[in-house]
């Protein structure tokens, strides 16, 4: 039987690898993968308590937050797709307009 | 063998879970970008095996509907729309890497000492059981979809509505951000 914390344990990791990905990289598609990892982090941790209270609730904000993703990364992609027709590039340390 | 296969069960959100970590990491360090999408469809597959050795077969299933079939495929045509080759030479991190993984470093030092009771503590040994009594009137266990429906569309109704609204926005939004130009 799985221990509660392993389960946050994991989520943790997970939603620090996210972070990582989107601290550390360059490339704008991985930083959106890298948020959808984040997402993720957070819809087991939903899981999990739901299935520690016995209640069904987690689970419906569950798939409440997969649909939330995935218009999320379908605007974002769109927008990598715009940037590229405008600037030439996907790389966010090329897009410094607002720099000052 | 008899033996292995129920240490494998019990075991399988654990072995599930370090999979999709080593995935995830695979996806953050590999250089290409398609290589990059494979690490996420396998972190995505490897945290749909974890949402079903936690009963939520359901939600088990629709991340790999939604992940492996939607949203990987859609990474995989940017991927391919956008030339990622000639940006070959430059680095793959960025210049502030250093200072960000010190951040990272401290952020979790940070997380484990605030909560160190809750992780190592007496606490932490509470296995996570489905409790018969409030199971019963929800059939998590037995009918999973029936039960997530059920709460979806009588107390998540409005929050439901609102992402069916959200989806139609990100749809038409998508459509016109990526429309070409006419000049």
């Amino acid at each position: 039987m799985v221990n509660l914390n392993t389960v946050l344990l994991i989520s943790s990791l997970l939603f620090a690898i996210g972070i990582a990905g989107v601290l550390i990289r360059r490339n704008a598609l991985v930083i959106l993968m890298s948020i959808e990892l984040m997402l993720n982090a957070a819809n087991l941790n939903f899981i999990a308590f739901a299935r520690h209270s016995g209640s069904v609730s987690g689970q419906a904000f569950a798939l409440l937050v997969m649909g939330f993703a995935a218009a999320e990364v379908a605007v974002g992609l769109a927008l990598v797709v715009a940037l590229y027709r405008k600037r030439d590039t996907v790389q966010v340390d090329d897009i410094n307009l607002l720099k000052g | 063998m008899e033996h292995l296969l129920v240490t494998i069960g019990r075991d399988m959100f654990a072995i599930f879970g370090v999979l999709a970590l080593c995935g995830g990491i695979f996806m953050v360090a590999a250089k290409s970008a398609v290589h990059s999408v494979l690490g996420f469809l396998f972190t995505m597959l490897c945290v749909a095996g974890c949402f079903l050795s936690l009963d939520a077969e359901f939600l088990g299933m629709a991340q790999i509907l939604v992940y492996a079939g939607g949203i990987v495929v859609l990474f995989l045509f940017v991927v391919m729309l956008v030339e990622l080759s000639k940006y070959k030479e430059k680095g793959v991190f960025q210049l502030q890497t250093r200072s960000a993984v010190v951040a990272v470093v401290i952020g979790a030092a940070v997380f484990i000492g605030v909560f160190r009771n809750l992780l190592f503590g007496v606490a932490s040994s509470e296995a996570l059981v489905l409790r018969p009594e409030l199971a019963q009137g929800l059939n998590v266990a037995q009918q999973n979809a029936q039960a997530v429906s059920r709460g979806l569309f009588s107390d998540y109704l409005l929050p439901f509505e609102i992402l069916s609204v959200i989806l139609l926005v990100a749809l038409v939004g998508a459509v016109v951000l990526a429309k070409r130009e006419r000049v």
